[in-house]
């Protein structure tokens, strides 16, 4: 499924809305310079991309991680980003360990609950099968 | 069985990867681990949306580059977070331009004398339509 740069924009309403809140009221933003905005923004992602991923190829990585974006953000001379940066990372990074927690459980209460029901068929057919099979010499004596 | 849970962490800030947007299908992202969409209320909290532009497009925009196998999610994350920093800033510098112009409306040309001036938007030069 590839899909080609220009086929991805970001979406309109969240570019316009961060755009708004970085202005003061009253200011309005053309159509062709919102356009123009998302458009670099774009541009920006790819751009941080190909530098981050040369830090990983040097690294002999072939994962891209956050730390070859800071990097790659240092290198693009956006080094004003780190700090906020950092701390939105530290924040992300309890709320996916938060989440991992949640799904973690949520698999073992699941495989809890299968396990459980495995025993309790388990049982009911090892007692079916006591019943069904009765003692050899009791057989032989019935014959 | 209420699920039990070790941390309290807020729902919202668990909603990451369905940032608001019309053009996207809640729980359609299924990130790398593979974890599906937490269900369940979303508690309107004092937590800002930790991104609010969508992972996904952001992760698909970054496959486009053919040198790119593998991207951590933090590494989608951080990118996503800095290209809405980046919006900021040009909003901003171009604005200065429409001020001086004694304009209350953002413009094109005031997005291109600010892409000519600054150093750290040199890199789009020649890039937008």
């Amino acid at each position: 499924m590839a899909e080609r740069p220009e086929d991805l924009n970001l979406p309109n309403a969240v570019i316009t809305r961060i755009i708004k809140e970085a202005l003061p009221d009253g200011v309005n933003v053309s159509k062709e310079a919102r356009r123009a905005i998302s458009q670099a923004a774009s541009v920006f992602v790819l751009y941080a991309t190909s530098c981050a991923n040369n830090f990983a190829m040097k690294a002999k990585r072939k994962t891209l991680n956050a730390g070859d974006v800071m990097a790659a953000m240092e290198e693009m001379e956006f080094e004003r980003f780190l700090e906020p940066l950092k701390e939105a990372l530290e924040v992300y990074k309890k709320g996916q360990k938060g989440k991992k927690e949640v799904s973690e459980q949520k698999r073992k209460d699941k495989e809890k609950k299968q396990d459980s029901e495995n025993d309790r068929s388990r049982e009911e057919e090892e007692e079916e099968r006591m019943e069904e099979e009765p003692d050899v010499e009791e057989d032989e004596a019935e014959n | 069985m209420a699920a039990t849970l070790a941390s309290p962490v807020a729902p919202a800030e668990l909603e990451v990867e369905r940032c608001g947007t019309e053009e996207e299908t809640r729980g359609a992202e299924a990130e790398e681990e593979g974890s599906p969409p937490q269900p369940g209320p979303v508690s309107a909290s004092s937590h800002s949306r930790l991104s609010k532009l969508p992972l996904a497009r952001i992760k698909a925009l970054m496959k486009t580059d053919p040198d790119v196998s593998l991207a951590s999610q933090e590494s989608v994350f951080i990118i996503a977070k800095a290209t809405e920093l980046f919006v900021e800033m040009i909003a901003k510098d171009a604005m200065v331009y429409a001020q001086q112009g004694k304009r209350k409306t953002l413009q094109r040309k005031d997005l291109d004398n600010a892409i000519e001036a600054i150093d750290e938007f040199a890199f789009l030069e020649g890039t937008l339509d």
